[in-house]
């Protein structure tokens, strides 16, 4: 790294807030010896990038808008009585049997809409925006390799250490992933087979060229493929994997089948991430002949099938409050189709959460499909994925927000998407027979599915301090899962939760209310 | 270990003509930014001809040999033969297995271009413009045989020729659907890569749809441009290759308005020649020159496009091709001739990719296969497999917007060494040298030891030898402690003389493997070892 953009980042990190000059060092240390958050520190993230741009309209259906999705799309839409339904509005594509299976066991969350203001849809600054979790132009590094910077400072340098023998994240394949890239170095490791042996010798100085860069660059890569590749193989060779529903035939599977190895194998990487490539569907997104198979249809089986196989792996292995997993995509695609049987670069898209420590369900509400052709138009945005990569660190590594803000450019606005497992939460997580808010974040109002035996209930909305400030219904019902409209328009922007008093117990989920 | 410290900056930014020293070290630096990987002797003969004879030979595009059958799934031409405007089957799926035979065809052809390259820059700025275009191949080996033909044919030559040739090439209207783009459904996917990544480069967004250069509203209007040309014989069992036909019933006949970024120009319908009429609007901007000459430049010379660089070089290189109508050929003449180009701090700054990593092996060494048609063509197969495993892939860029090294801030060419890379890499030196080889057929490929030795300036002498080798394969000189690990693996440890001598026994016995396989083992050693050495992965 030259010092011109040594000095850019600085000054772009002050202008931010206080990140990098900072007593960084000081507060990433006094972190880890007064704030032991042991749970935060196991905990893996494993990230999946799509990458073209995904149609999120064929993949999250919103099924109460068929009708015009039908004038706007006819020639890709998939048939209605095809289409998973996981709620009275909101189904999925017909091969995503894996990810319906997930929703209904509470392993799985979509948040609709999300995107960021004035798409941009080039995929190439697109996507450096997402890895980035920046609209600055000059922001070079990602979202989680400014993270990392504050977290492990004079990384590569001083890395791996006692401490931190283990990499910090792990890039299936052959290529080191954007969103973690770092001030002085990527975070990530390269790993295409967590068996395959090291043993790399070579070093050069550097003699401050460019060349000289370059020198220390391979030197460091060598050195740290070697001790980094030695605790891979040990854990691999440690590591189990359980699941029969891993298709060795399906790239995603099998990569996936290589992490619960690693992380069984007691790895401490903190982030896995994943690429497929392939989801630029212009042209043959479906079949002629079939518009519930092709292209696109493949994709998103192969990362369905394989996130399920992954999950029960995770399951049988006892991991699963370890885990938890993301997808993006660097944008969706526009509401028409094109006559190429394919779909053009759009705006915002719907994100996958999956693990058994989400908070199920489905944030934001369907998208609003107009009934009339505009060329062009893709879907406006209505979640910040600032906001989405904010909450992870906040639910999931369990980062202090004081520490998080700095790292974005916009204010946050935090959506409860992974705190299901988090302590002190406890009787806010979610539970596994069927209680849901949709959407969530509410905007204006809301849908609360239920499940009752025939019994009295009442349902209530509290604040966070324990007041409440809502009395939704009270009374009987019958036994059977129950949709009930939930006004939740006149509250103020913030985290709420919905009890459930019944007979039978008491249920709690916790929903985000914004604007 | 310290923070990296201020990289050194070029001293000399002046695009004057160069006029200081020319040694072997000047030379090699030309030649490894222009060749996949110079001889020692390429080196000798760019020392003696000066600089100004060697650029001008260097900026030639030679005639090369056309992919040729070998694989019996072929059946419509005869093995040995080319099948570049050859019919398919009728039969789809006999059309199908006769693609599969012609894309190893067309495959091999890529790598032997590379391999067996005249001393021209030919390969080095096809690739350029390759990456540039980024299509891939398409599911016709003629189309897409006939597009790196279009790429070659201008690759010295306009840019804006180049531009609207491509443009209506049918690999690339089946790549970013332009083949499909009519009146009745616009598909602006090509018409946004056109002014996104091929002529005038995206600027930072400077309002809603607008990035600096153009605006939404252009690439949707650039699409209806567009409009009207779609793909006839692909796989046709009855045409010699896919051409694009222009239709006027699917052109948007409508007169289309441009954004201010192009001084609110409007297109009238011009039919098959509207896409030409745009074009030419497009490269009255002169950002186009810009764009494209930073491109040349971060391909040629640097990553780093330093605040002096866009001061001084950029707009001087800019310049020369707008003087030149964007003709190619005179910026890189003058680039090649200047003061900057040639200043120390550059040297090795650019990492070697796959290609240029392989072939870096290879082409120094003269080590070209010489079996079989069947057996070559099989074995620049693998190669190219190696190279796609490193992360590049012939007719196969990662996006449009070609391999991320070139463009993907801050790392750039850094890219290529990763864990799994930087493996690879040291599987395949030794591979090629101390191994059993690259399979070819029941042989085995390994690099030219003796016929590369015998090449350089006086191999009995181990110091020259060694001199040699730093020359070929490294950007700059390595310091005297290492030359003597690389001499001592020379010698096996012994005086010098001892290598004369066996170096001499060799000479004086031709063909006899006693003396010839030490010598060849030797110099396998070295090579195993200065592959994997940092130094070499830079050029």
């Amino acid at each position: 790294m030259k010092r011109r953009s040594f000095v850019k980042n600085v000054s772009l990190a002050s202008v931010a807030g206080p990140i990098a000059m900072k007593g960084l060092n000081f507060q990433a240390i006094s972190k880890k010896l007064f704030e032991p958050s042991k749970m935060a520190e196991d905990r893996v993230l494993v990230i999946i990038r799509m990458n073209g741009g995904n149609d999120g309209l064929n993949t999250v259906i919103p099924i109460d808008q068929y009708d015009n999705l039908v004038i706007q799309r006819s020639n890709v839409i998939v048939p209605e009585p095809s289409i998973l339904s996981i709620t009275p509005e909101v189904g999925l594509h017909p091969v995503l049997t894996g990810m319906k299976n997930l929703f209904d066991n509470g392993k799985q969350s979509i948040i609709q809409n999300v995107g960021y203001p004035e798409q941009n849809r080039s995929h190439f600054r697109s996507m450096d925006i997402w890895t980035s979790g920046s609209m600055d132009v000059n922001e070079t590094r990602g979202w989680l390799g400014r993270h990392f910077d504050n977290e492990y400072p004079n990384y590569p340098s001083a890395y791996p250490s006692a401490t931190y023998p283990d990499p910090f994240a792990i890039s299936m394949g052959n290529e080191l992933s954007a969103t973690c890239q770092g001030l002085m170095a990527n975070f990530s490791h390269a790993v295409n087979d967590p068996t395959v042996n090291y043993n790399l010798t070579g070093s050069a100085v550097n003699d401050g060229t460019y060349f000289g860069s370059h020198m220390e660059h391979i030197s460091t890569i060598i050195n740290q493929t070697n001790l980094y590749g030695d605790q891979i193989n040990t854990a691999a060779a440690a590591g189990n994997t359980l699941s029969t529903l891993y298709d060795a035939a399906n790239p995603v599977a099998v990569y996936l089948r290589y992490v619960a190895q690693m992380i069984s194998g007691g790895l401490k990487t903190k982030v896995y991430i994943l690429n497929v490539n392939g989801f630029d569907t212009h042209d043959g997104q479906v079949l002629a002949t079939d518009s519930t198979a092709g292209a696109h249809a493949n994709l998103i089986k192969m990362i369905s099938d394989a996130v399920n196989a992954f999950q029960d792996d995770l399951n049988l292995l006892g991991l699963e409050q370890q885990v938890a997993g993301m997808t993006f995509s660097e944008f969706g695609r526009q509401i028409a189709s094109n006559a190429s049987l394919g779909t053009d670069h759009g705006d915002a898209a719907p994100m996958f959460l999956f693990g058994s420590c989400i908070n199920s369900g489905i944030i934001g509400p369907n998208p609003i499909i107009p009934n009339a052709i505009d060329n062009q138009v893709g879907l406006p945005m209505q979640i910040d994925f600032r906001d989405v990569y904010a909450s992870i660190l906040k639910d999931w590594f369990e980062v202090d927000p004081i520490d998080i803000q700095p790292l974005f450019e916009q204010t946050i606005n935090y959506i409860n998407v992974l705190g299901a497992c988090n302590l002190g939460l406890a009787e806010n997580a979610k539970d596994d027979d069927g209680i849901l808010i949709y959407p969530n974040p509410a905007t204006s109002n809301s849908t609360l599915k239920i499940e009752t035996l025939n019994e009295r209930v009442k349902i209530e909305v509290f604040d966070l301090n324990g007041r409440s400030v809502l009395l939704i219904c009270d009374k009987q019902f019958n036994q059977g899962t129950h949709h009930i409209p939930c006004e939740t328009i006149d509250l103020k922007a913030g985290e709420y939760i919905v009890k459930v008093f019944k007979s039978s117990g008491i249920q709690s989920t916790k929903f985000s209310k914004i604007r | 270990m310290l923070p990296k410290q201020d990289v050194v900056t070029p001293v000399s930014l002046s695009m004057n003509p160069y006029s200081g020293p020319w040694t072997k070290a000047e030379a090699a630096h030309l030649l490894k930014r222009t060749l996949f990987g110079p001889t020692n002797q390429q080196i000798l003969d760019a020392v003696s001809n000066g600089l100004n004879a060697t650029v001008t030979a260097l900026l030639q595009t030679p005639v090369i040999d056309q992919p040729l059958a070998y694989d019996p799934a072929e059946t419509i031409v005869p093995m040995g033969s080319t099948w570049v405007t050859a019919v398919y089957p009728a039969n789809a799926t006999q059309a199908q297995l006769v693609e599969n035979a012609r894309i190893k065809s067309l495959g091999a052809w890529m790598l032997k271009r590379l391999n067996t390259e005249q001393t021209t820059i030919s390969e080095k700025i096809c690739l350029f413009w390759h990456n540039h275009f980024g299509a891939t191949a398409g599911n016709d080996s003629r189309g897409t045989y006939n597009y790196l033909m279009t790429i070659r044919q201008h690759s010295l030559g306009n840019v804006k020729q180049l531009v609207k040739d491509i443009t209506i090439d049918p690999n690339m209207l089946l790549f970013l659907n332009g083949g499909t783009n009519n009146v009745f459904s616009p598909n602006e996917n090509y018409a946004r890569e056109l002014l996104e990544l091929f002529t005038i480069g995206k600027g930072p967004q400077i309002g809603p749809g607008d990035y600096s250069n153009y605006t939404e509203d252009d690439v949707a209007a650039g699409a209806k441009i567009l409009t009207g040309y779609y793909i006839d014989g692909l796989r046709s069992a009855t045409l010699p290759s896919p051409v694009p036909v222009y239709n006027a019933i699917l052109h948007d006949a409508t007169t289309k308005q441009l954004s201010y970024h192009f001084g609110n120009v409007t297109v009238a319908n011009n039919n098959a020649n509207e896409y030409s009429d745009y074009i030419d609007i497009i490269f009255q901007q002169n950002e186009v020159a810009n764009y494209i000459c930073k491109k040349l430049y971060r391909y040629f010379v640097n990553y780093d496009l330093t605040a002096d660089v866009e001061t001084n070089v950029i707009p001087v290189m800019a310049q020369t091709m707008i003087t030149n109508n964007y003709d190619v050929l005179p910026v890189l003449d003058e680039l090649f001739k200047s003061e900057h180009f040639y200043d120390v701090s550059l040297r090795g700054s650019i990492v070697r990719g796959p290609l240029e990593m392989l072939m870096g092996m290879m082409n120094p060494t003269e080590s070209v296969p010489n079996y079989t048609l069947t057996i070559n063509s099989d074995l620049y197969l693998t190669i190219y497999a190696l190279a796609e495993g490193m992360g590049q892939a012939y007719a196969a860029p990662p996006s449009v917007a070609g391999w991320p090294v070139y463009y993907q801030s801050p790392a750039f060419t850094q890219l290529w060494i990763n864990s799994t890379t930087i493996k690879s890499r040291f599987d395949y030196s030794a591979a090629f040298t101390i191994l059993t080889g690259i399979p070819a057929g029941s042989n085995f490929f390994k690099v030219n030891a003796l016929g590369f030795v015998d090449g350089l300036s006086s191999p009995s002498d181990a110091i020259q030898v060694i001199d040699d080798i730093c020359d070929v394969f490294f950007p700059k000189s390595i310091d005297a402690a290492q030359k003597l690990v690389l001499k001592a693996i020379l010698t096996n440890g012994l005086q010098d003389f001892e290598w004369t001598l066996q170096y001499n026994d060799y000479l004086g016995n031709p063909g006899n493997t006693t003396f010839s396989d030490p010598v060849k083992i030797r110099i396998q050693l070295v090579l195993n070892r200065v592959f994997k050495m940092p130094e070499f992965q830079t050029i």
